[in-house]
């Protein structure tokens, strides 16, 4: 049996709505109850619902099999996984944000950048040679240049509706981020046939169209 | 003030069954080397700095502890084994016959871990140096000295030993006349297994597509015998299809001395790939999370201390293999009863009594 981490919210969805695509269904009452695993109907896989940062944390240890998460979440991780897989749901870029009304990132001296992702952030003003202060926030980092914490941010943006509602607009696309099938590296060797029927099945759904089609 | 309670990070103590296991573990991999007449090396734990970065690439060296020696020289704990073995092999051991054949158990230290899930900080490595033979026979030689220890270990039927060989993914970036940034991120793609960002990348390099679909699809094949032969159909450079033919060769002999089982082929297997010249292999058995043992064939090292020659070896971790084993019913022969206890009256008595039962090799603890 494989044990796959899928990352809470909209990836959740996503993914069983591929997963049934490829032939892996959950039965509704399982869904439906507020169980945080849940085996298919098959018995072949067991699927744990997790925040999305703990995925390549349970992949890693090997506790998990594989998971489901976005690269977002990857890049920032550092995770020594494989991903072999790109899943091309939850489509968002990790974007530079600033008040649109004036750019504060191309002011001299130090930068002031609130964000949840200060890897990210510090290696994409590292490589630029700014110098950067990041100021690493757990939510609502919007709030962050409103109200004068930070010069600009770092997030996840999807539609930007966010942004724009707090006066803010992209002013550089760092990198995409799409959800990720990841596995880990023993189980991809211990478990080759297994693992290789999951990165078969759901490669042939996404290549379809994916979860939408 | 800490309290003194604390422990520090990745350091630990091992105790009762687990130490007997540990114990017992590393004693039967020691006999086993011995078995094929390795001979025990016991490497300095404090060297310097200068060495390992050397023998480990300056990379893996950066996460070793680190301090000044009294000259100002900068020293490390050691971080791995097989640097200072090397060393010795074109020192100390310049004028042996070849091969040397050494082995060992000894702890290393990394204060930076390679990932999350290796808590650990320190660890002890059982490991075998093959050093100035090259050829198939040698590298079947470690291949059949890990199986074994595998199998002594109760753990041949839940095992997987992949091999690979380095000359494969330089054969292909050769022929793409890569430059050395992008053949390291073709190396991070290929290692990921990350197949879709593999095409666009070898697309992006303008290479043909039927070309490039070849190089993506080769660099993924994974799996027994058929490998190298289904690979040679994706290869067009020679450098690249002698090498499989190498790993042909190794795989049926594997097979035919029967102990084959578990074996596999990786091509994405490309770790390492500064460091090592040849074989490469990494040894997973289930219920550990990540891989228990590694190697493959080292032969520019030694020329590092001045003496070029094929050099071959592996470590398996004891720390991975204990866990695994702890929860497996793992028999160890040290400990298993309970002590008898002796009491009486006159101590002289019971001396003499306790040591005549232990001289009969029971277990002996005063009252």
């Amino acid at each position: 049996m494989l044990t796959i981490a899928i990352a809470k919210g909209r990836m959740q969805q996503d993914t069983l709505a591929l997963l049934a695509r490829a032939g892996v269904r959950v039965s509704a009452e399982a869904l439906a109850s507020r169980r945080l695993a849940v085996e298919d109907e098959s018995g072949g896989y067991r699927f744990v619902f997790v925040k999305p940062a703990d995925v390549p944390v349970y992949v890693e240890h090997g506790i998990a099999d594989c998971g489901v998460v976005g690269r977002d979440v990857l890049l920032e991780a550092e995770a020594d996984l494989l991903q072999p897989l790109d899943l091309k749901i939850n489509r968002c870029v990790i974007a530079v944000a600033a008040r649109g009304d004036e750019d504060a990132t191309t002011r001299a001296g130090v930068l002031h950048v609130a964000t949840k992702y200060p890897r990210v952030a510090a290696a994409h003003f590292g490589a630029k040679g700014v110098p950067v202060e990041i100021i690493e926030l757990s939510g609502s980092v919007e709030l962050a240049p409103v109200l004068g914490l930070s010069d600009c941010i770092v997030d996840l943006v999807e539609t930007g509706r966010t942004l724009a509602e707090n006066g803010l607009a992209v002013v550089e696309t760092i990198t995409e981020s799409t959800g990720r099938l990841v596995v880990n590296r023993a189980s991809y060797q211990l478990k080759a046939e297994a693992v290789g029927k999951l990165i078969k099945d759901l490669g042939r759904v996404v290549a379809e169209g994916g979860a939408q089609s | 003030m800490e309290p003194l309670s604390k422990i520090p990070g990745g350091m630990r103590y091992y105790f009762g069954r687990e130490a007997r296991l540990r114990r017992a573990v590393e004693t039967a991999a020691m006999s086993v080397f011995d078995g094929w007449g390795y001979e025990e090396i016991a490497t300095p734990s404090v060297d310097y700095y200068a060495l390992f970065e050397r023998g480990m690439g300056h990379v893996e060296a950066r996460r070793a502890f680190r301090f000044a020696d009294t000259d100002g020289r900068l020293l490390a704990l050691r971080p791995d084994i097989t640097s200072s073995v090397a060393r010795a092999a074109a020192t100390l051991f310049a004028n042996a016959p070849r091969p040397l054949r050494f082995c060992y158990a000894a702890s290393v230290f990394r204060q930076l871990p390679h990932s999350r899930a290796e808590w650990r900080r320190q660890g002890r490595q059982l490991g075998c140096e093959l050093i100035g033979a090259g050829g198939a026979d040698a590298d079947i030689e470690v291949l059949a000295i890990v199986a074994e220890v595998l199998g002594r270990l109760g753990l041949a039927g839940s095992c997987r030993v992949t091999l690979n060989h380095v000359g494969v993914f330089n054969g292909v970036a050769e022929q793409l006349g890569l430059s050395p940034e992008a053949r390291e991120e073709m190396r991070q793609l290929v290692d990921a297994r990350d197949a879709g960002a593999l095409a666009a990348f070898l697309k992006a390099l303008g290479s043909h597509d039927a070309r490039a679909e070849r190089a993506a699809r080769l660099l993924r094949l994974s799996g027994g015998r058929e490998i190298p032969g289904a690979a040679k159909k994706l290869l067009s450079n020679a450098g690249s299809r002698a090498t499989l033919d190498e790993l042909e060769k190794l795989l049926s002999a594997v097979e035919t001395l029967g102990f084959g089982e578990g074996f596999s082929v990786d091509l994405s297997d490309v770790s390492g790939l500064g460091y090592y010249t040849g074989l490469v292999f990494k040894v997973y058995v289930e219920g550990a999370g990540a891989r228990v043992g590694g190697g493959g064939r080292y032969d520019d090292l030694t020329a590092n201390f001045g003496r070029r020659e094929p050099a071959v070896g592996f470590v398996l971790d004891l720390d991975a293999l204990t866990e695994v084993l702890a929860r497996r019913d793992f028999e160890t022969e040290n400990g298993a009863d309970a002590p008898a206890t002796i009491a009486g009256k006159d101590v002289t008595e019971r001396f003499r009594e306790a040591r005549r039962r232990r001289e009969q090799g029971e277990r002996i603890k005063m009252d």
